[in-house]
Order: structure tokens, then C-alpha cells, then sequence
């Protein structure tokens, strides 16, 4: 790999890996001195560019958390939720506010009631007790569906556009914006066409357009590489710092001192938010 | 507005791009034409109507189901119900009359001594109807299969059932025969009024039940109360 493309990588890697822009500048030139002077090839002086950006990372303390902006109004609010499936309790008295500013994150084992909370919060699903309260226009990111097979990425902006009274040619520049903070460059490929992963980026892009306050995203990194997991994450804090409340399903515990609620639904049905 | 043709727009889209579906859709009829067109030619005409009907009929069944799914994510959009049922009425209605008008001119070129208005008003009924039934079963039935066998039904008793008896007078496509023996022997206009009656009633039914499967299916659930930003 030469020098340059190596270098670049490592500057991408790096981003994604949340090092901060100066530190990041000075791990890359410190490198680029060390590959000048030695003249090794940078896969055998330093590895690949994402394991060497894991350990500058790691390093360092983890990646650097951005200026916290302050927690607004409530945006979604949750009071005592239950619900049952014939004789088997689902989900018994579950609670969750979240502000506008404020990361939630659902947790809890498989079968535990993670997916069926956020449908009843976007109400998708009913409730057999309890009430919701939403502030503001929702982006739905489900677990998998959510296209349509045979429109081409720029069609499902268009058409998830219109419903936010987006103009076209303006949710397409949004679309392709926020497809490229995912590192994917939507092409001329029918959705049926897209693997697992680039559906699901697809899916995140559609929750996102149009700027709702409140994003509801059930697990939605589903096949995406650890590149652009990493990246699915720096786009949620993004939505956090711009205000907007955003509620994660997820089964990752990794990010998780990262957030700013975590609902456990593992202790029988009856959430905990902590 | 916008939104509704939107959504017929990409109705359209993702129908037009399903090649094999539409040749199929512009074949069938043709062979319900060409079926009975050596011995009778009134009964094929007869017969390419309920043909066109039937192949609208299954293609809005399919369209209505594969568009589930995605559904729920529209109306959180900012989607009405309303817009996202007329919107695909709308495309299916357009793709009828694309499909209806190679064979009305295949009947005027083709036939002799029939009444090519009263034909052209079969086809443009046939076109307004068969779409709503076939998104009324998609909306009331949950997959695809139990759609078609209820709609594979409809047609077969259309085919079987006697036209002048009570039972007949039930089915979705009735207007079809009745108006079809006024355009091909010649009868009296009653028969033309009793088909245009039926049609307007079956098609104003079926756009009611419709607008009801949607409604319900796609309610807000009343356990959410959303203050701004939905409607």
C-alpha cells in the first residue's frame, strides 16, 4: 500500500475512531515522519490502518466525547408500558423520558421486549397499559424491511422527502449527505440489489432526512462492518449535539458509557432507565 | 397533492420495473381474447374484459401487499391514509388504461358490427374497479396467497354463474357481462343503465372498504399522543 492512500486511511480510521482533529493530525504527520525516515512499507511498520487508529484510540483513553450541548424539553415520554402476547408478558409498567439533546439506549436479551417498546413508542404497535407523549416529527429506523425492493436509493429519499414536505432535489443532497457519513456513495442499484448492510444504511438515511426530533432506531447497524458501526454511532452523538432525541435498540454493550439513559429490559419485562 | 402523486409516481416506478410482471399482465388478456375468438367473437370480447379486470385485479393485490411493510414507515413520514391508498389507485388506474387501449384497439380493428363506445366503457369501468378490489384484498387479507385464491374465485364464478340470476348480480365484474351484451347483440339500454349502475355502486363500495382497511391498519394507535409534527 503506498504511503499516501495508507495515510489517508489512518486519517479516516481515526475519525471514526473519534480521536479528536489535532490529535489525529499529529498521530498521521508523526507517522508519515516515521514511514520518510525508515522507508519500511506502512503494513509492516504499523499494520492496517484501522487495527493502528484502534490502538492510537485505545491509547489515548477512548475516543474524545465532544462539548455536551444542554438537554432541551422532553421530546418522548413513555409512562408505565405494558404489553402482552396471548398469556406471556412482553413488557409490565416500563418507563422512559427522553429529552431533546439526550441519547436513550434499550437494552436487554433476546425476546426481552427491546423491539416491541420502540414500535409502541412510535406507535406501530399497541399497548395493553400505559400512554406515550411524543414532541415533534419521528424518524423510524426498523430492524429490517422498511424499503422498497425495486426503487433506487435517490427514490426512497424523494419519497420519505415528500412525506416531510422536503423538496426533492433537496432530500436527495441530504440523502447522498448522510449517506456519505456512513461512508456509502448511493448508486444506480435497486434496494432488493443492496446487501444486508447498505440496506440498512439506506434505512438509517430515511430515519434521518428531513431532521425529525425524535429518532427511534431498532438496531439498525445490522451487517454493517466495524467501520461503519463506528460510524452509525458518530452520527447518532451528531444528533444528540444537534438537539435531537434519539432512542437506540441495541444488543452492543460497548457504547453504552457513551449514552446518556440506558432502559434495561432484562429484568422480567419492567424497565429499568439508569 | 404532492404527496399522493408521490406516491403514484413511485407506484408506477416500481411496477414498470417488474418486466416479467408486465408482459404477463399485457398477455393474459390476449389469450382470453384469442380463446374463444374462432367460434364466438361476442364471447371474447366478453371474456378480454374480465381478462383485463382480473390481471388489474391481481396486480393491485400485489401491489397493496408488497407495499405493507413500508406503510407504517410513510405514515410516521407524514403520510395521510388517504394519500398512500389514492396514490396507488391512481398508478394502477393510469396502467389500466395503458393496458386497456392496445385491446379496445385490437376489438376496433378486429371486430365488426359491435357498439365500440359501449365496449370502451366496459374497459374504462373494468379500469376503475378492479384496482379498488384488488387493493380492497390486499388491505383485508395479510398475504398474498389468500388474496389471489379469493380473487381467483371472484373471476371463476364470473365465469360460471348466470348472468341473468340474482347471485350473479353480487360480483364485482357483473357490469362487465350486462353492459357486453348491450355493445355485442345489440339489446335495449337498459342493460347499458343496469351495468353503469352497477359499476358506480360496486366501485363506490369498494372504494369505502378500502378507505376502512387502510384506516384501521394504519390508525394512530390511541395510546400515543403526539403533540406537533404528525398528523
Amino acid at each position: 500500500m503506498r504511503h499516501e492512500i495508507w495515510l489517508a486511511a489512518l486519517t479516516d480510521e481515526l475519525r471514526r475512531h473519534g480521536v479528536g482533529p489535532d490529535l489525529a493530525a499529529h498521530v498521521v504527520a508523526e507517522a508519515a515522519g516515521h514511514l520518510r525516515d525508515s522507508g519500511e512499507p506502512p503494513l509492516r511498520a504499523f499494520g492496517p490502518p484501522s487495527a493502528y487508529a484502534a490502538a492510537v484510540a485505545d491509547s489515548v483513553g477512548g475516543p474524545a466525547l465532544s462539548t455536551r450541548s444542554s438537554v432541551g424539553p422532553v421530546r418522548l415520554r413513555a409512562v408505565d408500558i405494558s404489553k402482552r402476547y396471548g398469556r406471556r408478558t412482553v413488557l409490565s409498567g416500563v418507563s422512559l423520558t427522553v429529552h431533546a439533546g439526550q441519547v436513550a439506549a434499550v437494552v436487554g436479551a433476546n425476546g426481552s421486549g427491546k423491539s416491541t417498546f420502540l414500535r409502541i413508542c412510535a406507535g406501530l404497535v399497541g399497548a395493553d397499559g400505559g400512554h406515550v407523549e411524543l414532541h415533534g416529527t419521528v424518524g423510524y429506523c426498523p430492524q429490517a424491511g422498511g424499503t422498497a425492493d425495486f426503487l433506487l436509493a435517490e427514490e426512497h429519499f424523494a419519497l420519505i422527502g415528500a412525506g416531510r414536505g422536503v423538496p426533492r432535489s433537496a432530500a436527495a443532497r441530504e440523502g447522498a449527505r448522510r449517506a456519505a457519513a456512513l461512508d456509502w456513495v448511493p448508486g444506480d442499484a435497486q434496494a432488493r440489489h443492496l446487501s444486508g448492510g447498505t440496506r440498512q444504511k439506506l434505512n438509517l438515511v430515511l430515519a434521518g432526512l428531513g431532521d425529525p426530533e425524535v429518532l427511534l432506531l431498532d438496531e439498525p447497524y445490522q451487517g454493517f462492518d466495524r467501520g461503519t458501526y463506528l460510524d452509525f454511532w458518530h452520527e447518532v452523538w451528531r444528533w444528540r449535539d444537534a438537539g435531537r432525541a434519539v432512542v437506540v435498540v441495541t444488543h452492543l454493550l460497548n457504547q453504552l458509557d457513551r449514552v446518556d439513559i440506558v432502559l434495561d429490559l432484562s429484568a422480567g419485562g419492567a424497565g429499568v432507565a439508569a | 397533492m404532492n404527496q399522493t402523486m408521490t406516491i403514484a409516481e413511485m407506484t408506477l416506478r416500481e411496477t414498470v420495473r417488474r418486466r416479467g410482471v408486465l408482459v404477463l399482465l399485457l398477455v393474459l388478456p390476449l389469450a382470453f381474447y384469442l380463446g374463444r375468438r374462432g367460434d364466438h367473437l361476442g364471447q371474447s370480447i366478453r371474456f378480454v374484459c374480465l381478462g383485463l379486470a382480473w390481471v388489474l385485479s391481481a396486480a393491485a393485490l400485489f401491489v397493496g401487499s408488497s407495499a405493507r411493510s413500508l406503510e407504517p414507515r410513510l405514515r410516521l413520514s407524514g403520510y395521510r391514509t388517504h394519500q398512500l391508498f389514492l396514490g396507488r389507485l391512481l398508478a394502477l388506474w393510469t396502467l389500466g388504461l395503458l393496458l386497456s387501449a392496445p385491446y379496445f384497439l385490437l376489438i376496433r380493428f378486429d371486430q365488426h358490427n359491435v357498439r365500440y363506445g359501449a365496449i370502451a366503457v366496459i374497459m374504462l369501468l373494468g379500469v376503475l374497479v378492479a384496482p379498488l378490489l384488488g387493493l380492497a384484498l390486499s388491505a383485508l387479507l395479510p398475504r398474498d396467497l389468500e388474496g389471489m385464491l379469493v380473487l381467483m374465485t371472484v373471476v371463476g364464478l364470473q365465469m360460471i354463474l348466470d348472468p341473468a340470476g340474482n347471485a350473479a348480480r353480487l360480483l364485482p365484474f357483473w357490469f362487465s357481462r350486462e353492459i357486453g351484451t348491450y355493445a355485442i347483440d345489440h339489446t335495449s339500454v337498459g342493460y347499458f343503465d343496469r351495468g353503469l349502475l352497477h359499476a358506480a355502486v360496486t366501485a363506490l363500495l369498494l372504494l369505502v372498504l378500502v378507505a376502512v382497511a387502510f384506516g384501521v391498519r394504519l390508525r394512530r394507535r390511541p395510546h400515543v399522543k403526539i403533540v406537533g409534527g404528525l398528523s
